[in-house]
């Protein structure tokens, strides 16, 4: 399981990059492989407020529905337009593949670093 | 941790209130343990989260016979509940969340019938291979819900006339129902009635989760919290999605040339249509997308609309009996 030292993690199994004042949201290795086969996801639009630690979008993998919890609260810049098309992404390049990115971050939730999260794993 | 096991009957059919009580024992409910909410809904058809409508379900017809179309929160493909179907969700903590468990409380109700159930590689239940209960799944936040149906009499011929079978289906996003052999418990074990499955189901719950059952009584709270999920599940806006979900595709060959239609439905409204065709007549693409810009996505209204289009009464009669075969 590959958890990279520059991202930051929630208990919800998101990583949180922040790039300036931007906060670049996707899901962990962790995520990815518990979920199994990601067959489709549902976004929020550029300019939507999210709200730290509630509903941002959901992922759907074999009948299984996974609302997404945000890590920040703020307004949403971008959305990865790319997983409408190829969800499985998410699956082969968790890292690469970003969800959302946000600005004017009012809020974060408390995030664990790459050592805290592996643990953090490790008990769930 | 589970400390204690709920059971929640309802006798209500109608499936938004169904949905809507479904969602508020996963979010408001007991947080100490697992529950079990049976429940039953009215000629209905049920499509998964992520599912294009018009891809699975004939809904006009659907409604013209009495039928409801809902959507759910959860994964996976279309299903078709009548009186004959019985509903089974279990809610609990997502760390208690445990497919093999919670499969292991139906089949053991059903061996106290003498039916010999098993999970399939799509966590579904069947007897010889053939489906009786489909199954889905639903998580947010640190609380999920596993939830399927139960196969008791259900009128097996009324799924093939609101479902749409594979063959037909739409060149559309979103995720395709996969179908199975299905087979009634009734055909198993004909002394089975839908009470005496639900005491088993309560019973098994007992024995799995070793606590005993008690009853769950809604708050006034989420009583109100019901009332205003009740509206949104019977919402155009939710049953048909927009965007991704709602578009709809179809092509034929006339002898005057080949024509496409591409819909946008953005809550079972037609908010934008394009026709491609290479027909000599340069202006029928223009006019078929006037006729039917912003009216209903129903076979009668889509009809109703060309009919009064200025084109030619041939090309007309071709274009309207092609829509009609798509069974919207």
């Amino acid at each position: 399981m590959n958890f990279p030292n520059e991202l930051k993690y929630s208990k919800d199994h998101e990583w949180v990059k922040t790039e300036g004042e931007t906060a670049i949201i996707g899901i962990s290795d962790f995520a990815q492989d518990a979920l199994g086969d990601i067959v489709f996801v549902n976004l929020p639009e550029a300019g939507d407020e999210v709200v730290a630690g509630e509903v941002f979008g959901d992922l759907e993998s074999v009948k299984a529905v996974s609302d997404m919890l945000s890590p920040v609260s703020g307004t949403v810049a971008a959305v990865n337009e790319e997983l409408a098309d190829t969800p499985e992404i998410l699956n082969s390049d968790p890292y690469g593949a970003w969800i959302i990115k946000v600005e004017g971050i009012t809020d974060t939730e408390d995030l664990m670093d790459a050592d805290a999260y592996a643990e953090f794993c490790k008990e769930d | 941790m589970i400390n204690s096991l709920y059971v929640y009957r309802t006798d209500c059919k109608d499936p938004f209130i169904n949905l809507a009580r479904e969602e508020v024992l996963l979010k408001s409910g007991p947080s100490d343990g697992v529950l079990l909410y049976l429940w039953q809904n009215e000629k209905t058809v049920v499509i998964g989260r992520n599912q294009n409508v018009f891809k699975e379900c004939r809904v006009s017809l659907l409604e013209e016979e009495g039928g409801r179309l809902a959507r759910r929160l959860s994964g996976g493909g279309a299903v078709f509940h009548d009186s004959g179907n019985l509903n089974f969700t279990f809610i609990l903590p997502r760390e208690d969340f445990d497919i093999k468990r919670q499969a292991d409380v139906i089949c053991r109700a059903c061996r106290s019938f003498g039916i010999d159930a098993v999970v399939s590689g799509r966590n579904d239940l069947e007897i010889g291979g053939r489906k009786f209960s489909g199954n889905a799944f639903y998580k947010s936040g640190d609380r999920a819900y596993h939830h399927g149906t139960l196969l008791v009499s259900l009128d097996m011929n009324l799924i093939g006339r609101y479902l749409k079978p594979p063959e037909a289906k739409l060149k559309a996003k979103g995720v395709d129902s996969v179908h199975s052999r299905i087979i009634n418990l009734f055909d198993v074990a004909p002394e089975i009635t839908k009470a005496a499955l639900c005491r088993e189901l309560v019973c098994s719950a007992e024995s799995v989760y070793g606590f005993s059952a008690k009853e769950f009584i809604f708050t006034s709270d989420m009583e109100n919290e019901v009332s205003g999920k009740t509206n949104y599940y019977a919402s155009d806006e939710w049953r048909f999605g927009s965007d991704t979900t709602a578009t709809f595709c179809c092509e034929e060959t006339f002898g005057w040339g080949t024509v496409t239609f591409e819909f946008q439905i953005d809550y079972g409204i037609i908010s934008r249509v394009r026709v491609f065709t290479d027909a000599m007549d340069w202006e029928i693409p223009a006019r078929i997308e006037s006729a039917l810009s912003g009216k209903r996505f129903t076979g009668t209204d889509i009809k109703e609309s060309l009919i009064s289009a200025e084109i030619d009464a041939g090309i007309k009669n071709d274009l309207c009996k092609m829509l009609e075969k798509q069974e919207i």
